[in-house]
């Protein structure tokens, strides 16, 4: 769940605020309410507790002011001569202050309870008393009641000399009204329940009374005024609210939406919407932000084009060749994804694959330093031929390849020779390398609708494989034939290597007999190894590539050399029987290849014992391999130069190797049949300058009668092929 | 030491008895004195109050106090004015309907109790309207217990304003409200005001001449309640009239002992 928006979030805070708002103002609407409730409540209260002190204090006010009538000697004055009473009552009782307030009227008795004189007065009062002295009787007169209130008069302090009475009229409205400011009850509505005539103690009072709180405006006003200024002050604060949201929508929200825009659509551009543009914001700070986000966003822009320059640059970089420039082996197989990807290969594409010859003697023999440069050299011839718009890896070591987009045979054949053209032209003695420096070029073309990178890449490596062979052309364009060198490649011809070198008994050794000539007489036989792959036996021309290409070739040749010797060992050559073995390159430069082999011509008997090894080993490390031979020439062995003429065929070579046997390749056998005549002439000659030096001449691949007579008449001292017989199994 | 320094220091050291006494007579209201008894060797001392006060005004108080110091029974009644036991004075307001003969009468009575007490001898002495009233039981009732008379601050009875305007006596209550002594609406009875207006100047001054027990008048020289030339006129009679100059009309402050002082004299107890 995304989080809500800022616009979102500003309407939920103004909404959200507007009803907190209008809340308090509707709660404090109802506290005035409630509060002006409690406040009439607490003024009922008031009121009541002001009339029960009011009513008390009237009571005994009345007996304070019956008690000062009674004290007053003018009363006693009156008991004794009442001549005058009426006007004692009517002017000096009230001439001295004594009538006021509530009490309108003071009248004496007798001691029997009669009225002075018979005479009611102006006011009526009882003619008798009503009551018992220290009694009050309550009348319905006036607006809230008047009280009549009788007390004593003696003569003496201790009362017991009963002078008569004094009666007092008051009125309690006008009593309350002068004794009191009422503040809480509304003394025009204070009620008294007994009925006219009642009797009643003055104490009563109070408990008899009903009331009525004070009606009270100002505070009625100043609730009104309360809510009225509530209400007012809500509706400002939401009208301010109101303003205020508009103005935190325009100083805000509406800025931080922009800006909120602009991140998003520079943080995630789309093609064809406009990105906003950056305009100063209303409020400082946020135009801060902008300022500070957009130089932020710049400089991001520059990192990241920084970035994306080295990202290239070290892409590019990973994609190069640090020795040649040239594309490795990861843009190889990625620009192969890419290009089967979009299928703009065309028609045909074709894999070529480019190997320099011999180079691993070269770097052996002139260093590392020259090997690099030949390396360069050859990149840089390669470039140079190819099309603009193809491009050149290096695979690894001395192998590079170029895949061609829509190409034919042909085209593809004109651009192999112009890469190898551009080799040749090459000069390599600048890097002191005597010998030429040629590569092999391995063609495989296949459509562009089946591209199989592994399939082709296969293919192009039996190609090369093929231009490899000694006496092949070095352009070589794949063709079904090579089907069988497939094992190249095979896995299950490269476990079938591994496991004979781990248990040589899978090893299996062919002999093929070398005759005399011309005498026709067996002499010694070549040792063909075989590998049992169950059932099926795997050919050198399958095992060797695999071994080379593994360089596993010292190793094998150990392996070979216990397989003869456990053949000799077993019996299963005849003590005679001379043998002829196969070293390798590697193998004639290693030392336990030779210590075995030294070992085995220790016991060779009388057996003869030929160390086959060919021109490539003698490049190879010449002087060590030189001295090796030596060693095997003094422990018995003699020498044979496999496979003259198939690949450089030097002369210096020939000159320099101490060997006894220089053994012609069968292309050269071939041609003395098959060739021209200057290719004939050529063998010839260099037949007689072989034998001339001293070597004997051994003939490969002699498969007929008049390739032998052809021989015998060159001068070559030993033949051997089909002719006299296929490598058979030891004992066979 | 002066007489009055000795008094004050025997009343101050040995307080005689004082009571209060009341006396209810027929037709009249009880009626409240107090009484210090004395020695019988001297002349007994009714000593009555001015117009409207009680004995406990304080000249009289004082004197009440100072000649029973001096061995002088003293008597000193507060006329009832109608009012049973009357302690207070009584208002000038009031209903006057007390008169001349009651004031008369209560002496009398008061006399009588005196003389149901052993006395046999008395000396009335008044101040201010005591002194005219006084003077109106002595010339009045002549009793043989009266043995002289002294008139402290004697005043007579007159308006203040003059003679009372015969048409305005009465009101339709048959009161007359009157300046009267010192009451300024003095309202009574027309006949209780005319029983004391009765006693005029000339009558005092003319009762005076007639007495048969001496009579000693002791005035305040600076007196301002006489009338015009009133102490000349006393001089101009049989009786004695002394003079405290500097008093005023209550004897009070200072001249409180001088006026001691010519009372005991004058009752014989020190020579002048």
């Amino acid at each position: 769940m995304s989080p809500p928006s800022l616009a979102r979030l500003a309407l939920l805070y103004v909404l959200a605020t507007g009803i907190l708002v209008a809340g308090l103002g509707l709660f404090f609407w109802v506290e005035i309410e409630r509060t002006g409730a409690a406040i009439l409540a607490r003024e009922r209260q008031a009121a009541r507790v002001e009339v029960e002190e009011a009513l008390t204090t009237l009571a005994q006010r009345v007996r304070s002011r019956a008690d000062t009538i009674v004290q007053w000697e003018e009363t006693l004055q009156q008991l004794y001569h009442p001549d005058y009473y009426a006007l004692w009552r009517d002017d000096r009782v009230r001439d001295a202050g004594l009538l006021g307030g509530g009490l309108r009227v003071v009248a004496l008795y007798d001691r029997q309870g009669r009225i002075f004189n018979g005479v009611p007065g102006p006011d009526p009062m009882p003619l008798e008393l009503p009551v018992a002295t220290g009694q009050a009787q309550f009348l319905n007169q006036g607006s809230q009641g008047t009280l009549l209130y009788f007390v004593p008069v003696h003569a003496d302090p201790a009362g017991r000399v009963l002078l008569g009475h004094v009666g007092l009229k008051v009125d309690l409205a006008d009593e309350l009204r002068h004794q009191w400011m009422f503040r809480y009850a509304d003394p025009a509505r204070i009620r008294f329940t007994p009925a006219g005539g009642a009797r009643l103690g003055l104490a009563d009072l109070p408990r008899l009374a009903g009331y009525e709180p004070a009606s009270d405006p100002q505070s009625q006003e100043l609730q009104k005024l309360f809510q009225s200024a509530l209400a007012r002050l809500s509706l400002l604060v939401l009208g301010t609210l109101f303003l205020a949201s508009g103005l935190l929508n325009y100083l805000l929200v509406r800025p931080l939406g922009k800006l909120s825009r602009r991140i998003e659509a520079l943080g995630d551009p789309v093609a064809g919407v406009a990105i906003p543009p950056s305009q100063p914001l209303p409020v400082l700070e946020l135009d801060k932000l902008r300022l500070s986000f957009d130089d932020y966003h710049a400089r991001l822009s520059e990192l990241n084009a920084s970035l994306e320059r080295s990202s290239r640059d070290f892409q590019d970089q990973a994609h190069r060749d640090a020795l040649t420039g040239v594309h490795n082996r990861r843009a190889f197989e990625e620009d192969w994804g890419k290009a089967r990807a979009d299928r703009r290969l065309g028609r045909h594409v074709a894999l070529m694959l480019f190997d320099c010859d011999h180079f691993k003697a070269i770097n052996d023999t002139y260093g590392h330093a020259v090997g690099d440069a030949v390396i360069r050299a050859i990149a840089q011839g390669l470039q140079a031929a190819l099309r603009a718009e193809d491009r050149l890896y290096r695979m690894g070591g001395d192998e590079f390849a170029t895949v061609l987009a829509d190409i034919d045979a042909d085209i593809a054949e004109a651009v192999a020779e112009r890469c190898q053209a551009h080799i040749l032209g090459h000069d390599f003695r600048a890097y002191g390398i005597a010998e030429p420096v040629t590569i092999s070029i391995g063609l495989a073309i296949s459509p562009g609708s089946h591209l199989d990178l592994t399939e082709l890449q296969k293919r192009a490596d039996l190609a090369m494989y093929t231009a490899k062979r000694p006496g092949n052309r070095k352009i070589v364009f794949y063709n079904d034939e090579m089907g069988d060198l497939s094992a190249l490649v095979g896995n299950k011809e490269i476990n079938a290597v591994f496991r004979a070198l781990h248990d040589h008994h899978l090893i299996e050794m062919h002999y093929q007999p070398v005759l005399r000539l011309p005498f026709m007489k067996a002499e010694y036989a070549e040792a063909l190894v075989r590998i049992r792959d169950g059932d099926n036996l795997l050919n050198p021309g399958a095992i060797l590539p695999i071994v080379s290409a593994r360089g596993l070739d010292a190793e094998f040749d150990r392996a070979v050399l216990a397989a003869v010797a456990r053949d000799m060992d077993g019996g299963l050559l005849p003590p005679g029987q001379g043998i002829s073995i196969n070293l390798s390159a590697a193998g004639i430069v290693d030392n336990q290849v030779i210590e075995t082999l030294l070992s085995l011509l220790a016991h060779r008997g009388e057996r003869k014992v030929v160390v086959e090894i060919t021109e490539t080993a003698l490049i190879t490390q010449m002087d060590t391999a030189s001295a090796n031979i030596r060693r095997l020439r003094e422990a018995g062995a003699l020498t044979a130069l496999d496979d003259f003429g198939s690949g450089y065929s030097s002369l210096r070579y020939l000159a320099s190797m101490p060997v006894d046997l220089v053994k012609f390749d069968i292309s050269m056998i071939r041609m003395l049949l098959e060739g021209d005549p200057r290719q004939r002439l050529m063998l010839e000659e260099i037949a007689g300058l072989v034998i001339t030096a001293g070597y004997e001449l051994v003939a490969e691949g002699v498969e007929n009668r008049e390739l032998l007579d052809r021989v015998i008449s060159l001068g070559f001292s030993h033949a051997q092929g089909y002719y006299f017989g296929v490598p058979a199994a030891a004992g066979n | 030491m002066p007489i009055w320094l000795f008094l004050l220091l025997a009343t101050l050291v040995s307080a005689p008895r004082a009571d209060l006494v009341e006396s209810t007579w027929p037709g009249q209201a009880p009626a409240r004195a107090e009484y210090r008894a004395g020695s019988p060797d001297k002349p007994a001392v009714l000593l009555l109050h001015g117009f409207l006060q009680t004995h406990e005004f304080p000249v009289i108080h004082r004197l009440t106090e100072s000649l029973n110091s001096a061995g002088h029974t003293v008597l000193a009644p507060t006329l009832t004015l109608g009012i049973p036991l009357r302690k207070r004075s009584l208002a000038c307001e009031a209903l006057h309907t007390h008169s001349q003969a009651d004031a008369i009468a209560e002496l009398d009575a008061w006399l009588g109790w005196l003389k149901g007490k052993g006395v046999r001898s008395v000396v009335l002495l008044g101040h201010s309207f005591g002194s005219m009233q006084s003077l109106a039981y002595a010339a009045t009732r002549p009793n043989p217990m009266v043995k002289g008379l002294i008139g402290i601050s004697i005043i007579e009875g007159r308006l203040s304003g003059g003679r009372m305007p015969a048409k305005t006596l009465a009101d339709d209550q048959g009161f007359v409200t009157q300046p009267f002594s010192f009451c300024k609406k003095y309202r009574a009875p027309q006949a209780s005001l005319a029983s004391y207006l009765a006693w005029s100047p000339e009558r005092v001054l003319r009762e005076v001449g007639r007495l048969r027990v001496p009579a000693t008048f002791i005035m305040g020289g600076k007196d301002e309640r006489l009338g015009p030339d009133w102490i000349g006129q006393l001089q101009r009679t049989r009786a004695t009239v002394r003079i405290i100059a500097g008093a005023d009309h209550f004897m009070d402050g200072e001249y409180e002992f001088d006026l001691l002082d010519m009372v005991l004299e004058e009752l014989g107890d020190k020579r002048p």
